[in-house]
Parts: C-alpha cells; structure tokens; sequence
C-alpha cells in the first residue's frame, strides 16, 4: 500500500484535476448558450435567403447564367472543406471528424483545412493535397472569417480547377449528439418544388446584377451558418467530456480517500498494538 | 388593410408586423410599399428605414441586403438593423472615432482586413447617428461627423 504521503498528494492531484475541469465545463456551457443563440438565429435568415434564392432562380428560363449554379461537370477534382475546433478536449468529435474523412477521402479531392487540431492528421493522409489552412478560433466566428475561405473557393471554383465543392463538419443536433456531416456548398442546387408556379416577380433594376450579390452572399451565409453550427458543436462536445471528466475524478477522489482512512487506521491500530506489547514485556 | 413586414439579420429577427406603409432605400433610389404591391426583389442600400404604422412613424437604421415582396408579405434580409430608439449614441460616436482612427493611418500599420473593417464600422456608425438625430432630436456633442 502506497504510504500516506503519496495518497494525499494523489488526492489532491485529483482535486486540482477536478477543479479544472469543473472551470473548462461551465466556460463551454456559457460558450455554447450564446453559440446556440446565434447558430438558430442564422438559420432563420438563411432558411428564408434560401427560399428567396429557389423563386429567383427558378424565374430564369436560361440555364448557367451563372458559374455558382452551372451543372456542368469539366473534371471530378473536389474541392473539401473541413472545419474542426483548434483545441481539443472535446470528446470524441475530433477524431469523428477524422474517420469520416478517412471515410470519404479520394484522391482527387484537395483539400482546406479549418482549426488547428485537425490539420496535421489531414495533411498526413491526403498526400499534401491541402490548399489552406486557417484558424478556427475559440470565440464565436465573426462573419469575416468567411471572406478569405470564400476568395479561395472563388478562385478554384470559377476557374474550373475544382467543378464541386464540399464541406465536412460537425452537425449540432442537440447537446448530446453531434455527428460529422458532409454538405455540398457548390455548384448551388436548389430542389425544384413543382407544386408552387414560381410568381411574376419584378426585378429591380434587373436581374441579371441582382443575381451574382444574391448568390454569393448565399455562399457567404451557407458558410457562415455551418461555422457556427460547428462552433455550437464544440462547446457541447467539450461540456460533456469536461463533466465525465469531473465525475470521474471525483470518483478517484473518493476512492483514494477510502485508501488514506484506511491505511491511517492500520498505522494507528499498529501503533497501539506495539505500545501494548512493550507495556506487556515491562509487565513481565 | 395592412401587409406584413419582416426584418432578419443574421443575429436576430429585428421586426415582424403588420403595418401600412413602409419607405425603404434601395439601389434605384426610396419606395414605398403599400398593400397590394406587385411581387418585387430588388437590393436594399444602406440608409433609413421609414415604417408607418395607425399613424405613428417608426425608424430604422439598415446597412444593406435583400427585399422580396410577394402577395402582401414583406421581407428584408438586411446584414445588419436598428431600431432608432434603440441606437447606442455613445456607442455609435466611440465606434466612430476607433474606425476613424484605423482608417487615418492606414497604408502603413492596418492590415486591408482592417481597414475594410473599419470602414464598414465607420459608415455604420454614420448612419446610426443621422437617423438618431434625426428622429430622437438627440443633441450630438460638437466637432461629431455625420
């Protein structure tokens, strides 16, 4: 049995332990309200920018009439995008991230990679097929992050380099789950509805320089919601594995404290025994 | 009779009602929407936001975005909304006098990032004190570019 020293440093490793993941549990949980706030915010707006983007489009008797909702298809190269957390301490959903990568890579796929923690496993495996990387951050992505992903899916997309692009990224279902997903950002489809007759819309001052603004900050949303659904599903990851974390060191706390008292009992039981024999033999 | 008017940023929904009239500025210069407007998408410019409502006039501060009205159902995607009453004008005026500096000595030290930052804040804060002023007769302190 450990001596008595060594126990109560261990249990007071566990406490400190305890107390820092108990901290790491309440941050996320704070994190993850005001992600959650503006995760379910942005939907709303890019739920009606997408149906106001289907009845545009569908107004426009001409195919390609413009490169982000093109059908053809020049070479299979593909552009994936993968967002993941820079820091890690969130469960599991790093390394789901990687095995649904590990899942879907090809070889024509080149890739950009968001959050640090990610990127040297992707770099390894995909034969540096990696165009960028940039930070995911660990506040709530502001909107201008999206730019400089967007000029580089511009420039690959318009110039025919890659004909699709896809993003692979933790989806928020709810606090419990949240399971890595793949989503397509380009060429933009939208499901045609044949029950409704799309209405007579007049276009102002036409629609031929609304539609490129109106596309593009559909991509810059899309992008956008998904950053913020994968930051949501960080911060719940991380709430979870960090409350694990703190009942399981609890646990080891309350067992080493069982160790101590015990091993403190022995000693003291030792203790008597031998003053009892001393006093025995001075008897005799 | 009224149509009903929505305003949705990407952070929040600004405003959802029924009104009688809306003035809004878009890229071909002001409209006014009443019920029965023909179905219309068009651009929205940065500026102010009139809305009439039993009378009383409201006004909002918009930076930009989307107008779709369809049958009675107006909605603006704007990047960004404010209800006059609710414009910060201590805010307002510090953010302006931050973006102003970082737009002064550019070239140098500022990053474009920032600089467009700054720019967007810059005329942002513009906007909110002009329709502050305006409509809350809100006294600016001397020496405040609007």
């Amino acid at each position: 049995m450990a001596s008595l020293l060594q126990l109560k440093r261990r249990i007071m490793a566990a406490q400190n332990v305890s107390k820092t993941t108990r901290a790491m549990q309440m941050i996320a949980a704070s994190k993850l309200k005001r992600a959650q706030i503006a995760a379910l915010s942005a939907k709303t707006y890019s739920e009606k920018l997408s149906t106001i983007s289907k009845n545009v489009t569908k107004k426009i008797a001409q195919k390609n009439i413009h490169p982000y909702i093109t059908s053809e298809m020049k070479n299979e190269k593909t552009m994936l995008i993968i967002i993941s957390p820079d820091k890690g301490l969130c469960g599991g959903l790093i390394t789901n991230l990687v095995k649904e990568f590990l899942d879907i890579q090809k070889k024509e796929y080149e890739y950009i990679v968001i959050g640090k923690k990610i990127e040297s496993k992707i770099v390894h495996f995909s034969n540096n097929q990696v165009i960028a990387t940039f930070d995911f951050g660990t506040t709530i992505p502001s909107f201008e992050t999206v730019f400089p992903i967007l000029k580089i899916i511009d420039e690959y997309f318009i110039k025919k380099q890659v004909s699709l692009v896809k993003v692979l990224y933790s989806s928020f279902s709810n606090i419990f789950s949240q399971v890595p997903k793949t989503e397509t950002l380009l060429p933009i489809s939208f499901e045609a509805n044949e029950n409704s007759t799309p209405e007579d819309y007049l276009f102002e001052p036409n629609i031929t320089t609304l539609l490129p603004s109106l596309l593009k900050h559909y991509l810059e949303m899309s992008i956008y919601r998904i950053l913020l659904e994968s930051f949501a599903s960080e911060q719940a990851s991380r709430m979870i594995a960090m409350q694990n974390a703190t009942t399981n060191a609890k646990e080891v706390i309350e067992e080493l404290r069982l160790d101590y008292n015990k091993s403190r009992q022995a000693k003291i039981t030792n203790e008597i025994l031998d003053i009892s024999n001393i006093q025995k033999e001075e008897d005799n | 009779m009224k149509f009903h008017f929505e305003i949705i940023t990407p952070e929040k929904t600004v405003l959802k009602d029924d009104v009688d009239e809306v003035i809004i500025p878009t890229v071909n210069g002001q409209i006014t929407i009443l019920p029965n407007h023909t179905s219309l998408f068009t651009q929205v410019e940065q500026g102010e936001i009139s809305m009439i409502n039993n009378g009383k006039a409201q006004y909002l501060a918009v930076a930009g975005g989307f107008l779709e009205v369809s049958k009675n159902n107006v909605i603006l995607l704007a990047d960004y909304a404010v209800r006059s009453e609710e414009i910060e004008v201590s805010k307002a005026i510090e953010a302006q006098k931050r973006a102003e500096k970082v737009l002064k000595d550019s070239q140098e030290k500022v990053s474009k990032k920032d600089f467009a930052l700054a720019e967007s804040e810059f005329r942002r804060s513009i906007l909110e004190l002009k329709v502050a002023s305006k409509r809350r007769k809100v006294n600016l302190p001397p020496g405040t570019n609007i």
